[in-house]
């Protein structure tokens, strides 16, 4: 016992046949044990003497090192956990410390993933949506241009409607009287006809069933009217006009002739006898 | 340093929770023992970094060797220190160390070496009371030889060429001289 035997098994030095000879004497000899004990015990108290605290972060690193058997370790550990690093942020400043729990992560975090999933929803709604403009906006110019075609159309037949209209109208008045103009020695091919209604001023030439040698460009036909023997002027016109069908000339009252005479354009103030193309009394 | 709680249990409580792997065994082997590993394991490496690394793997070690303790043969604290000093040592004498105490700049290597062989005041011992020193210098020498630098008796006896049973006989007186602070 005074060998130092005992201070070299407790400090782990003895060879393995050493070593169950102490223990041997341990369990035969209560001092021995007695002993031991008071050996164990100073050299424990010697260890405490040197303690060190260990880094904060160390508890928590070994801890999350190890497997644990129990169900409900883990929460206590994540709870102890928890606790020290919630210290450790506060003894290095004095912020406040707000945890941010799991479930309101979970909840931005779902928000975040609704919010992307609408968007790019509303990007392929609005992408469909301006494909539909664009077709919609193609068919109704189609539409509008058919539209103005037909609207043309109807134009086109209500002013021929109306011309034919005007035509019946002079034809079936009783008013009108209906002079026939025939060709002279100038023209003996030419004819035209005039509608005279005296009792309206009325004088209209028909230019659809005109029969007139065409003329230049520096001339136009004049048509006159004869009133006791003195020409009057009724307007002129030109040979060639597709558009009109009747032709409204000045107004007059009474005549006992027409004639029409080749005059310079915009027409004269007395006619060009030589040049009378067709003429019909009344 | 704040901690909310530190676990303490009765030993053979503490020693049934290794056993059976139970968190709170974990929790209570270190809350009640690592600050007095760390203190054995820095008086060998000498070095705070390493001694906690070497901490870690004591802890570990601890934990998945438990099985290996016997109550009847003696303390848990006693096994644990030798497992903690015997890690320490492994490291002390591991290539890694080495390194690493081969990255220090020459200028400090005088410190380093002396840090190594406990010969200067570290700061971090501040305020505890350095027992070793009370003991007469030749008990002192032998104690820490053997306690923190762990050599055997047998390399302390050819380290300071005295005879094995004087080597024996000083680390017993030694111990003894220490127990009167303990009563």
């Amino acid at each position: 016992m005074e060998s130092g035997i005992l201070e070299l098994y407790v400090l782990g030095d003895l060879s393995p046949e050493e070593k169950l000879k102490v223990e041997e004497m341990a369990t035969l000899y209560p001092e021995v044990k007695a002993e031991l004990a008071e050996i164990e015990k100073t050299l424990g108290e010697l260890a405490d003497s040197y303690a060190i605290e260990p880094s904060e972060g160390l508890r928590d690193n070994f801890l999350s090192k190890l497997t644990f058997n129990e169900e409900d370790t883990n929460t206590s550990i994540s709870n102890v956990n928890l606790n020290n690093k919630q210290q450790t942020f506060s003894s290095h400043n004095n912020a406040k410390v707000i945890p941010l729990n799991s479930s309101k992560l979970n909840f931005y975090k779902y928000s975040f993933a609704a919010c992307f999933t609408l968007l790019i929803m509303s990007i392929a709604a609005l992408f469909v949506l301006y494909n539909n403009l664009q077709e919609s906006k193609e068919q109704l110019a189609v539409l509008q241009s058919s539209n103005q075609d037909y609207a043309n159309q109807v134009n086109y037949l209500d002013k021929k409607v109306e011309s034919t209209n005007e035509i019946l109208s002079i034809y079936t008045n009783p008013d009108f009287k209906l002079v026939e103009l025939k060709g002279t020695a100038n023209s003996p091919e030419s004819k035209m006809l005039v509608a005279f209604n005296p009792k309206e001023q009325k004088v209209m030439i028909d230019m659809k069933n005109m029969s007139m040698p065409a003329h230049d460009e520096n001339h136009q036909y004049q048509l006159w009217a004869l009133v006791d023997g003195k020409p009057v002027d009724l307007g002129v016109f030109d040979g060639v006009n597709p558009e009109a069908v009747m032709k409204k000339m000045k107004a007059i009252d009474k005549a006992q002739a027409f004639a029409v005479t080749l005059e310079p354009k915009g027409g004269s103030v007395n006619p060009t006898l030589e040049k009378m193309m067709v003429m019909g009394a009344i | 340093m704040i901690k909310t709680k530190k676990i303490t249990l009765e030993e053979p409580a503490l020693i049934e929770a290794l056993q059976q792997h139970k968190a709170i065994g974990a929790e209570a082997l270190y809350d009640m023992y690592s600050a007095s590993l760390l203190g054995v394991i820095f008086k060998i490496v000498a070095d705070r970094e390493i001694a906690e690394d070497v901490l870690q793997e004591t802890l570990v070690k601890i934990w998945n060797s438990i099985h290996q303790y016997d109550a009847t043969k003696g303390r848990l604290f006693t096994w644990m220190v030798n497992v903690a000093r015997n890690l320490a040592i492994d490291k002390l004498r591991s290539k890694d160390f080495r390194n690493h105490s081969k990255n220090q700049d020459i200028e400090n290597h005088v410190n380093a070496i002396d840090e190594q062989r406990n010969t200067t005041y570290k700061p971090e011992l501040l305020g505890v009371k350095d027992l070793v020193e009370k003991l007469k210098p030749e008990q002192k020498k032998i104690v820490e030889l053997v306690y923190f630098q762990g050599y055997t008796h047998v390399e302390v006896s050819d380290e300071l060429e005295i005879p094995l049973g004087t080597v024996k006989t000083r680390l017993r007186m030694g111990i003894m001289e220490l127990r009167k602070y303990f009563k």
